[in-house]
């Protein structure tokens, strides 16, 4: 065959093409017209194979010839099938209801954190860029771990402040997540730096703002020169990452046998701005964050130097920061397990039209 | 406690330009915290004094008694008073018909019962002194008859202190300690107290009163005074305004002037009278020893209560309350007054045990400074001679002091001041911040040393880290500029447990849809009662919040199905997860370990199938996620004391052999039990070992790589026997070995109508393929046949 040839019979094929394409109107009849032009035994695909087995003077031609007619062929398919999946889309979209693109999706319920859990981890996250290590300790503490390592011995006064729920074990469930710094100190020694959530205990009786189970997180601090303005400074980036907003402190003496000096950071209201409201007793601040400087009894009950090394311990209660963070008025709430109150109603359902709950 | 600013205006003057709110805010950033601050504005016009000449009962009411009072300029008046108490010849407060006050703008005359009435006799409350309801206030022979009262009187601002804030210092429980912190606030000298010189009261012609002490651990001091020409009469009028302004109710000059000196200085004072206690021994009470205190209730006493004795007879309850053999009455001639300081573990410990919490006894608990003993007897005798022109002393101040405090120094080195302070105080200014409160600081070598007075050395300051509380107080938190710290950088080891419980409760809540609940860490025993269950060997409380709060959980899952039960109305299908921490009787450090619950809850019973599967994938799929492990399951036995476990379907988790947790459905009985409404719920459940869990390596996840000839799949689907265990069918089949097999999956499995009774189809899936060629379908098909003949020798039946 010579390349004259070779052009009639190629001409011959795309005006055969030309009209088998013209009667097509299935997608599927396409596909199978195309097998039997373009295929290994195609019409046009027979002279694509026969390429090779030209002598080698004429292969350049033939091939240039060939591919530039598979092209176009190609074309005049990809065209058809265009027009022919365009008009089906619109027979579709026709037969279907109006497309809304306003309308919610689907997604099966949310699950969720506790509250309480869920503001736990924001602080966690937040020591955590800092360096911090997150230790729990036990909620069943031995009665020295949660005393007498505190500084709090049998007969001080302190222990007034503490209703403690005695184990018939000769232990107690721990009062505040305080001992976890003894035992931080044990663990890994000087310099430190954990902060220490979880579930503490006093003999209290129950009602809309006391629990006798609720959940603080201690902060401690231990190294070289640590400073009160160290402590000043950590507790307004904790308060303000928390907040998410700039807040004011106010700092002031405040006693706990386990630090010395003892400091009580205050917030200024977020309900009221300062000005005074019943939440914060007309007084503008909450408080928020009692601190200090480690006492140097529980440095040295922890094998710590305290030539070497200061340190700053803070507490900050878990429970009142979720119920502050989620509106939660009444604290009974949080250990009910009424999912009703614990669970924002967008987990629960569908997108809320109208909220006047 | 109740701070009266008029009275800290004895010792010292509060600068003009400070108004009380101010000074409040300054105290509390200072000192201790100020939880409110009241003006008590009587607006007093035209009270005056006035003598009763007579009062009798109106006969027709019980509760009112028509007064005819002297008002002065021979005038009389006569007016109804609902007091409780009028005696005859007694002076009080009245405010004639013009004459006003706050709660009483419109003073008149009116017609009360009939009666003509003629302005009122002032009750106590309308001065803001808290009194028994329309209680009159009696006043003492300073003002006669018709005198004007001085409207500035009755003002006053009053400011309250957060006791907690000032449980270590006993110096601020009275207020001149108060007025000394106010004094180095505001940069104001502070006054001398005003006593009388000790040595005036040693006169050595006055006999000693026999004072001894049996243990001095538990009294450090006892100082006592004999006096006479203490009638009975009211306290000034100034005085019982100021004790009703700080919470004290005036009850006699004598009671008044004690406890007004307990309100100044801090020091609890009594008085016996004379003739029932003569001589003071302090010592132990006999074991069940019956006294009766001066509010008319008989105690019981223990071996361990300190008294105050006279001749083997008990007088009163050291530094409690007295007795009421020995109290002073109006036929009292001498008195014996008592100053003394004890142990406050003592009192803490008695006061407990006896229930019996006086402001006497607040007071010794925060270690009082025994050098106030004889200040107080010293003051006694300033105020008392204004008060009782007769007042002479009968014997001399006697002292029993066995327990005398040294003088307190303090070694403090100021690298260490600037280390936690922050920067630098020099000697001078310690010296200027230290003076106003009466410490003394002078340098030795490098280190200075710092004199403590005595009533700031008993449990307050005795380190260095206590002055340089004082330092970083006084010189003001608030001035301190805040510092990122300096770290120096470390490692922690990883703490796998905290790390497994956060990723846990991740994995569930967002895979899976759990919501998390926080439950209490006691069962509840009415709950295990209900059910008959013997909740097993459990930790204790000594202590429960309630009846029946005593048994430390061992599980989470009561409390989880609780919740569930709580839920059931609300929602369709519950999810509940828990993470904590239950409890067993060892001795041993794993005596609590973290658990994390599951419950997986339907409506309608037939869904206990899905239900239990879809809590199985949820827990491989964590295994798979945290650990990189596959899970098995194993049938086990139900623990007899947790009902929730069914007696039949129970099962174990394992990984690598290992048992990590507890899951079943939860039984119809038990379910009707529990609730009545879940009987036509499915509730599947599983309880996860964290802390064991925590231990496990995790593997290090493999990836396919693509194959370079596609695997094909191939399903079989065979018939086994119900009673035929998945573990074991699936070991079986494995079994088969087959130069083409690449892998083979689990599918699925399926009973029901189509497969016929008592049996289960299984699916599983080999993929098969070379890495040299393509496969054929006579390779497929000669695999199958292979497989097939496999599956078929163990019986199992193979579905087309
Ligand atoms: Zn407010």
């Amino acid at each position: 065959m010579d390349i004259d040839q070779l052009n009639e019979q190629i001409a011959r094929i795309e005006a055969q093409v030309g009209l088998d394409l013209a009667g097509v109107e299935q997608v599927d009849a396409l596909r199978s017209l195309e097998t039997t032009v373009l295929g290994k035994k195609g019409s046009l695909g027979v002279l694509i194979g026969g390429v090779k087995d030209c002598p080698p003077e004429q292969r350049k031609a033939f091939g240039q010839t060939v591919n530039q007619a598979k092209t176009r062929v190609k074309t005049l398919f990809d065209s058809r099938l265009g027009k022919l999946q365009s008009s089906v889309s619109e027979a579709e979209t026709k037969a279907e209801t109006v497309f809304d693109p306003t309308l919610p999706g689907k997604c099966k319920e949310m699950g969720s954190v506790h509250p309480v859990t869920s503001v736990q981890w924001e602080i966690e996250r937040i020591f955590e860029r800092l360096g911090f290590t997150v230790e729990a300790g036990p909620e069943m503490e031995s009665e020295y771990n949660n005393f007498e390592a505190l500084n709090i011995p049998a007969t001080h006064p302190a222990r007034d402040m503490q209703d403690t729920f005695w184990l018939d074990n000769g232990k107690v469930l721990r009062t505040h997540t305080s001992p976890v710094q003894f035992r931080a100190m044990k663990k890994f020694g000087a310099p430190l730096r954990i902060i220490a959530p979880g579930r503490c205990f006093r003999y209290e009786t129950i009602d809309a703002s006391h629990e006798n189970t609720f959940h603080q997180v201690e902060g401690l601090m231990i190294d070289r020169d640590i400073s009160i303005p160290n402590l000043i400074a950590m507790s307004r980036m904790l308060l303000r990452e928390v907040m998410e907003r700039d807040v004011e402190l106010r700092v002031r003496p405040g006693y706990f046998p386990f630090v010395e000096p003892g400091i009580e950071i205050d917030m200024n209201c977020q309900i009221c701005g300062g000005q005074g409201c019943p939440t914060c007793k007309q007084s503008g601040w909450v408080e928020i964050l009692p601190a200090g400087m480690v006492h140097p009894n529980v440095l040295e009950a922890g094998g710590v130097d305290t030539e070497e090394y200061t340190g700053f311990a803070f507490g900050l209660g878990l429970t009142r920061l979720a119920m502050m963070k989620f509106g939660i008025g009444d604290i009974r709430i949080l250990n009910g397990g009424d999912l009703r109150a614990m669970v924002s109603p967008e987990r629960l359902g569908g997108p809320i039209l109208k909220d006047k709950v | 406690m109740l701070i009266s600013l008029t009275w800290l205006q004895d010792y010292i003057e509060i600068p003009p330009a400070i108004d009380s709110r101010e000074l409040a805010e300054k105290f509390t950033v200072t000192t201790a915290e100020v939880e409110q601050i009241e003006r008590i504005d009587i607006s007093a016009q035209g009270l005056i004094a006035a003598r009763v000449i007579s009062a009798k009962e109106l006969s027709h009411s019980r509760n009112l008694k028509l007064v005819e009072l002297d008002v002065g300029g021979g005038k009389t008046v006569q007016t109804v008073t609902a007091a409780p108490v009028i005696h005859e010849g007694s002076n009080v407060v009245y405010a004639p018909p013009g004459a006003s006050v706050a709660s009483m703008p419109k003073i008149d005359r009116a017609s009360v019962a009939d009666v003509e009435s003629c302005g009122i006799i002032l009750p106590g409350e309308a001065l803001g002194i808290e009194m028994a309801a329309q209680e009159a206030v009696f006043l003492d022979e300073t003002f006669s008859s018709g005198a004007l009262l001085p409207s500035d009187l009755f003002d006053d601002w009053i400011i309250e202190v957060d006791n907690k804030s000032i449980t270590h210092r006993p110096d601020l429980w009275g207020h001149y300690g108060i007025a000394r912190e106010m004094a180095a606030i505001l940069r104001v000298p502070l006054k001398t107290y005003p006593v009388v010189p000790i040595e005036d009261l040693m006169t050595p012609d006055l006999p000693e009163l026999p004072i001894s002490i049996g243990d001095s651990s538990a009294c450090r001091r006892y100082s006592g005074l004999v006096v006479e020409g203490v009638p009975t009469k009211p306290a000034p009028l100034w005085m019982q305004l100021r004790l009703g302004h700080v919470g004290m109710r005036p009850i006699s000059g004598l009671v008044d002037l004690t406890n007004y000196i307990m309100a100044d200085l801090g020091q609890p004072m009594h008085a016996f009278d004379a003739s029932a206690a003569d001589q003071i021994d302090v010592g132990w009470a006999k074991p069940d020893e019956k006294f009766r205190t001066l509010d008319g209730m008989e105690r019981t006493l223990h071996s361990d209560s300190l008294m105050i004795q006279c001749q083997g007879k008990s007088v009163a309850i050291a530094g409690i309350m007295g007795g009421l053999e020995s109290e002073v009455s109006e036929t009292t001639v001498s008195l014996l007054l008592e100053s003394a300081n004890f142990d406050p573990s003592t009192i803490r410990r008695t006061a407990g045990k006896l229930g019996m919490r006086t402001d006497a006894s607040a007071r010794f608990e925060k270690s009082l400074d025994p050098t106030n003993t004889a200040l107080a007897i010293q003051r006694f005798i300033v105020l008392g001679r204004d008060m009782y022109p007769e007042l002479t002393c009968k014997s001399r101040f006697s002292d029993c002091y066995p327990g005398a405090v040294k003088p307190t120094t303090v070694s403090v080195n100021p690298a260490h001041v600037a280390r936690t302070i922050g920067r630098n105080v020099s000697l001078q200014e310690a010296n200027d911040l230290l003076k106003p409160l009466a410490m003394d600081v002078s340098a030795i070598g490098d280190q200075w040393s710092v004199a403590v007075p005595s009533f700031r050395a008993t449990n307050d300051i005795s380190i260095e880290a206590d002055v340089i509380e004082e330092l970083a107080r006084t010189i003001g938190f608030g001035t301190v500029q805040p510092a990122m710290p300096r770290v120096s950088m470390r490692q922690f080891e990883k703490n796998g447990l905290h790390e497994l419980e956060r990723q846990s409760l991740a994995y569930f809540t967002t895979a899976h849809s759990y919501h998390e609940i926080h439950g209490y860490i006691w069962y509840d025993a009415n709950w295990f009662r209900k059910h008959d269950v013997d909740p097993g060997q459990c930790v204790e409380l000594k202590n429960p919040a309630a009846e029946g709060l005593q048994y430390l959980r061992r599980s989470l899952m009561p409390g989880l199905l609780a919740a569930t039960a709580r839920n059931r109305f609300y929602f369709p299908e519950i999810c509940l997860i828990e993470t904590g921490s239950v409890f067993t009787r060892k001795q041993s450090d794993d005596n609590e370990v973290r658990h994390v619950g599951l419950v997986r809850a339907r409506r309608g019973k037939k869904a206990e199938t899905a239900v239990f599967e879809e809590l199985k994938g949820a827990i491989a799929g964590w295994a798979w996620d945290r650990f990189a492990k596959q899970v098995a399951y194993r049938p086990a036995k139900a623990n007899k004391h947790h009902p929730w476990e069914h007696a039949q379907r129970t099962a174990e988790l394992t990984i690598d052999g290992d048992s990590y947790g507890t899951l079943s459905v939860v039984d119809a009985s038990f379910r009707r039990r529990m609730d009545e409404h879940l009987a036509s719920w499915a509730i599947a459940w599983a309880e996860l070992d964290l802390s064991k869990a925590s231990k496990l390596a995790r593997h290090n996840e493999k990836l396919d790589t693509i194959p370079a000839n596609p695997l094909v799949e191939l399903d079989f689907s065979f018939l086994v026997p119900s009673a035929s265990l998945y573990e074991k069918v699936v070991a079986n089949a494995s079994g088969f070995e087959h130069p083409l097999l690449r892998r083979l999956c689990y599918v699925g499995s399926y009973e029901g109508d189509s497969v016929g009774a008592g049996q289960r189809s299984i699916t599983l899936r080999a993929l098969i393929g070379e890495a040299s060629r393509t496969l054929l379908d006579e390779d497929a098909a000669a695999f199958s046949k292979e497989f097939e003949k496999h599956l078929v020798e163990f019986g199992y039946h193979i579905r087309r």
